[in-house]
């Protein structure tokens, strides 16, 4: 991240309280946004986002596994970023760690819920093969291949379009077992399950900059920031998780403030989201 | 030819398609037995002595290219230019670039190269205007000229033994530059023209082309006497120095600016050479259209440019003939 002078950084400030970023944008508009799906064939669903510079990429495998004995009617997700040094030198080495598990928290906090599974962004119970003894494991993995500011929104658009296109295998319970024995189970290869993805949540980050918030701040207009919230919103308009980074306090009635704002901007993104994500997925099957 | 990073539906990459394709064969005229590609022969008469330059190497008793390119001949010397290459620095080229150190007598830029630029305290005029020699004082003081992070217009002076560039900026053109942004574009995009300081009158807007693929795009400021008048009240500097810098930027020219920026980022997308010319086009074909400034950076209007460019220069070659 390359440092800026004091004239350019007032000309960002200064635009932004006049409703004009430095692209043009006004303070509530996002950049356009690039959906591909299916770029990782290996894996059961996998989506490339692109957000103006920002690019990541995320990926869902599914493998069956035990649920836990606290939930035996729920499946597992676990959500893991790596940051990749091609996106910026610092993340070299261990340099990207720490932004990695902050954006692996912060995804898991919106997009799974609370520690007994209530209020999931997704279904788990649709995840569970044979109560109590099998059930699928979804191993979600985001990459972050570029980085130019709003990493969390780009990555949590990429996970809802890699888990529109994940396919998860049916599965048949051919013998049943009694006690602890794992019954035996039958893979298709054939018949695939699309995961429901209408309750996935998407995130919508405010950056607040002197008295405004923007939205799809670039990386430049991050480096001017007090703070930020980052709010998961579900296409009913509730919240599912919300996420404050910066150094800077904010009163509790701003907060309420950037919450409703975030939830009337969450709707045009949410359309827009899903009418990308079908073109894409249109694309893909006619390739 | 490496891929435009758009995405286009079918009708858009059609499109654009053939507006490159219109482009191509406007040049193809020109040269084409001269480019060649890594392993190609290159041609030359055995009897002349020739001098293998850049991107040429010896086998089995052929000159033989190493690069991508276009073979030159100057006098004896064969050498291959190749078309994407890093910023190859001239005497005389200006150059916007961004203070990264303050040291001993001289600060140090970062100009989009292989190495750090160099712009002595003595290649810089004074605040107060007079030529005298530098003192400690003076050299104390630098950073009240220039800070760490500051954007700095300067020409290229001459070549120091290890490669890198030294920088002058004695002319009341070049210095510091505020209230705009700093764009960044791949180097070879900016031909070396006669002018590479626009003014855009109507807008109040200040172009800077820089050499090595830095562009500014800012509010006009006069000749940069405005230093030396700061100086001068040397009690009320700080007040004067705040204030100058966070004078907001009217609406107007903020879209102007805003407009041009975008125009610059588009035609950067696209692969097209930066000039003047090719700016005001893609600015002109944005207000016609009453495009918002935001949507100029969609891929619509991407095609729009590559189309408009290419009957341009059609129109231009025929009116040569």
């Amino acid at each position: 991240m390359v440092g800026l002078s004091v004239g350019e950084k007032h000309f960002i400030q200064g635009g932004i309280n006049q409703n004009l970023r430095s692209d043009g944008r006004k303070r509530d508009t996002y950049r356009p946004i690039f959906v591909e799906t299916g770029v990782i064939p290996q894996a059961n669903g996998s989506a490339r986002i692109r957000m103006g510079a920002t690019e990541v990429i995320a990926s869902v495998k599914a493998e069956l596994g035990r649920p836990s004995a606290l939930q035996p009617d729920k499946g597992k997700v676990a959500i893991f970023v790596d940051c990749s040094p091609v996106a910026e030198p610092t993340f070299e080495g261990r340099g990207g760690e720490d932004l990695s598990t902050e954006l692996s928290v912060a995804l898991q906090r919106c997009l799974l819920g609370g520690k007994s599974g209530a209020g999931a962004g997704i279904d788990l119970s649709s995840l569970v093969v044979a109560e109590g003894k099998i059930c699928w494991d979804l191993y979600i993995d985001g990459l972050v291949v570029s980085s130019d500011g709003n990493l969390l929104d780009a990555l949590g658009a990429a996970i809802k379009a890699a888990l529109s296109n994940t396919g998860i295998p049916r599965v048949h319970v051919t013998a049943a077992a009694s006690g602890d024995e794992q019954p035996e189970v039958d893979i298709s290869d054939e018949e695939f399950l699309q995961f429901d993805t209408s309750e996935v949540p998407v995130i919508v980050t405010l950056t607040k900059v002197g008295r405004h918030y923007i939205v799809d701040a670039t990386s430049e207009e991050e480096s001017q920031m007090s703070s930020a919230i980052s709010v998961s919103i579900n296409r009913k308009g509730h919240i599912c998780g919300l996420t404050k980074r910066g150094g800077a306090g904010i009163d509790p009635s701003v907060i309420s403030d950037m919450i409703s704002v975030a939830q009337y901007i969450s709707e045009q993104l949410i359309n827009k989201l899903d009418s990308e994500i079908s073109a894409a997925e249109a694309d893909e099957d006619e390739s | 030819m490496r891929e435009i990073q758009l995405s286009l539906n079918q009708t858009q990459k059609i499109r654009l398609q053939k507006a490159l394709q219109k482009l191509e064969s406007l040049h193809s005229k020109v040269n084409s037995d001269a480019s060649v590609t890594v392993a190609d022969t290159i041609p030359i008469s055995l009897e002349d002595s020739i001098l293998k330059g850049h991107g040429t190497a010896e086998r089995n008793g052929e000159v033989v290219a190493t690069v991508c390119g276009v073979v030159e001949r100057v006098n004896m010397l064969v050498y291959v230019r190749s078309l994407r290459s890093r910023f190859k620095p001239e005497i005389g080229d200006i150059i916007v670039g961004r203070v990264v150190e303050v040291a001993q007598k001289r600060w140090k830029l970062e100009i989009n190269f292989n190495q750090d630029a160099v712009l002595m305290l003595s290649s810089m005029n004074l605040p107060d205007g007079i030529q005298r020699r530098r003192t400690a004082v003076d050299e104390l003081n630098m950073r009240n000229v220039f800070e760490e992070n500051d954007v700095i217009c300067a020409e290229v002076r001459n070549f120091q033994n290890d490669g890198s560039l030294q920088l002058q900026a004695r002319s009341q053109k070049y210095g510091k530059l505020e209230k705009g942004q700093l764009l960044t574009v791949p180097p070879y995009l900016v031909k070396r023209q006669k002018q590479h300081f626009h003014h855009l009158v109507q807008y109040g807007v200040d172009l800077i082309l820089g050499c090595n693929g830095f562009i500014w795009v800012g509010e006009h400021c006069d000749a940069r006497d405005t230093v030396a008048e700061e100086q001068l009240n040397n009690t009320e500097e700080q007040n004067t120095k705040s204030t100058r810098v966070s004078e907001n930027v009217p609406l107007e020219t903020r879209r102007s600016i805003c407009r041009v920026a975008n125009a610059v980022r588009v035609l950067s997308t696209l692969g097209f050479s930066l000039t003047l010319e090719v700016i005001l086009e893609a600015f002109n074909l944005s207000s016609t259209l009453n495009l918002g400034i935001d949507e100029m950076l969609g891929s619509e209007f991407h095609v729009l440019v590559a189309e408009k460019e290419a009957e341009r220069r059609s129109s231009l070659t025929k009116k040569k003939r």
